[in-house]
């Protein structure tokens, strides 16, 4: 009895001492890990939400050909057109001069519009120690407009104007879900009547929420807090469907807006959201990544 | 009899103390890997993969956050973390396993090391042939195996297909220092 006794002590004291299970070491391996800031990506993924503008730069020496276009039909026409009555397109390139800081240029169809834009990333979402909640980017753009304006024709180059400030603000919910507020603040040298303003003030909403792993759903809505009075405005809206494909990423959207440069749509944009013929625009965009700086391994 | 029981009791716990296991630990340790393709040719390495070798039962265990992994494509690092790998759901890919007949004395040597490699939760068995060095009281472990896309649940859509090797070769570098704790 005594001695069965001692049989089994000796060899639980043996077995305690000698045994250190993988578990163990994993769990020590986990301990070992520095202090590296692990931010966020992916937030929206492209650098439009949909219509507008999002958080997200692309890293060093990426350089983005992109194609906007939109389509709608005019109310009580008989134009019978191919696809749609009226299109509009724009055509911009952006690149990143730095991780932090992009740069973008474009030219619109649509009231002949030339732009440039720098788009910087202050504060990126990080998830470890030091946790930032929220993703900062401040955007600036510059747009000139070409064509034809009301009341006025002769106007020279500085009164054709508009300068558009934006503060972008996101924060990535789940891997899923991210939302962004972007309170802006646009000036335009020129206005439509003397009645309007000459600075705007506005806020808008954007989210995306993935539906699949390349394939996202997302939806934007602009506020103006004092719009244009002598012409009807309504609110930009979007609702449209982002697609990733290597480097393509393909967005299509519904939305009533026909401008594709900030203060375009924000405080022009003549119809409300719905189907019907002259609201009822159809988008889509292509742009396309080019890495021009390669990354030694 | 209890006198020779304490003084059983005392020396099987002196022997204890003895016989301290040794425990090397990598900290930069070296995976990368390498997608091969006629329309395309991918390639990421992760330069911090943390890795502990004990030399009382020959275990090693290695752990890594996927989005360590650098593309020479900045985007791709996206589309990996965010479409394929999913690392926000799960950030870490790990192994457990064992080094067969291990001879911690030999200078040079040729061994399997067998065990559980587990990446977006799944596991899966996996027996690599490893070389392994010992230069002074360090250990060096390289070694290359292969990885197959589907065992562990990546969807790549058609679209893609032909880009995305659906076996993907796998080299590691490890070199090990003695662990103070």
């Amino acid at each position: 009895m005594k001695n069965n006794l001692l049989f089994t002590l000796i060899s639980v004291l043996f077995g305690s001492i000698f045994s250190v299970s993988a578990q163990d070491l994993l769990d020590t391996l986990d301990k070992e890990y520095p202090d590296i800031p692990q931010y966020e990506i992916a937030t929206f993924k492209t650098t439009r939400i949909s219509i507008g503008q999002s958080i997200e730069n692309r890293r060093k020496g990426v350089l983005q050909l992109m194609a906007l276009n939109r389509y709608w039909n005019l109310a009580d026409s008989n134009i019978q057109s191919f696809v749609a009555d009226k299109a509009s397109s724009r055509f911009a390139f952006e690149y990143a001069i730095t991780d932090k800081l992009t740069t973008g240029g474009g030219w619109t169809t649509i009231e002949e519009s030339y732009d440039a834009y720098l788009k910087y990333n202050v504060l990126r979402q990080r998830k470890n120690t030091k946790k930032s909640p929220l993703s900062i980017s401040l955007f600036q753009n510059i747009s000139y407009k070409g064509d034809r304006l009301i009341p006025d024709n002769d106007i020279d180059f500085n009164e054709r104007l508009a300068y558009t400030s934006q503060v972008l603000i996101a924060h990535k919910f789940t891997p899923k879900f991210s939302l962004q507020v972007s309170p802006t603040f646009i000036h335009r040298s020129f206005s439509l009547s003397d009645s309007d303003p000459n600075n705007y003030f506005a806020l808008g909403f954007g989210g995306r929420y993935k539906i699949a792993d390349h394939v996202s759903l997302v939806s934007e809505y602009y506020y103006v807090a004092n719009p244009i009075t002598s012409i009807d405005t309504y609110g930009a809206f979007s609702l449209g469907v982002n697609w990733d494909v290597r480097f393509l990423q393909l967005q299509f959207q519904m939305t009533n807006a026909r401008s594709m440069v900030e203060d375009g749509f924000i405080l022009q944009t003549p119809n409300n959201f719905n189907t019907n013929d002259g609201n009822f625009v159809f988008g889509f965009n292509a742009i396309f990544s080019l890495h021009l700086l390669k990354k030694q391994l | 009899m209890n006198r020779i029981l304490i003084l059983l009791f005392l020396s099987i716990s002196f022997l204890g103390y003895n016989i301290k296991p040794e425990q090397f630990i990598a900290r930069q340790g070296q995976i990368s890997f390498f997608s091969y393709t006629t329309a395309e040719n991918i390639e990421a390495k992760n330069n911090q993969v943390l890795s502990i070798i004990d030399l009382s039962n020959n275990e090693i265990v290695i752990s890594m956050l996927m989005n360590a992994f650098v593309f020479k494509k900045s985007l791709m690092h996206e589309h990996f973390n965010d479409s394929y790998i999913e690392s926000d759901l799960y950030p870490k890919a790990t192994f457990k396993g064992k080094i067969i007949d291990f001879e911690p004395l030999t200078a040079t040597q040729t061994k399997i090391v067998k065990g559980t490699l587990t990446l977006r939760g799944i596991a899966k068995e996996v027996e690599i042939k490893t070389t392994i060095t010992k230069n002074n009281e360090n250990f060096l472990l390289t070694g290359e195996f292969e990885i197959v896309v589907e065992d562990f649940n990546i969807n790549i859509p058609p679209i893609v297909a032909p880009n995305i090797a659906k076996i993907i070769s796998t080299k590691f570098r490890f070199e090990y220092q003695l662990y103070e704790k």
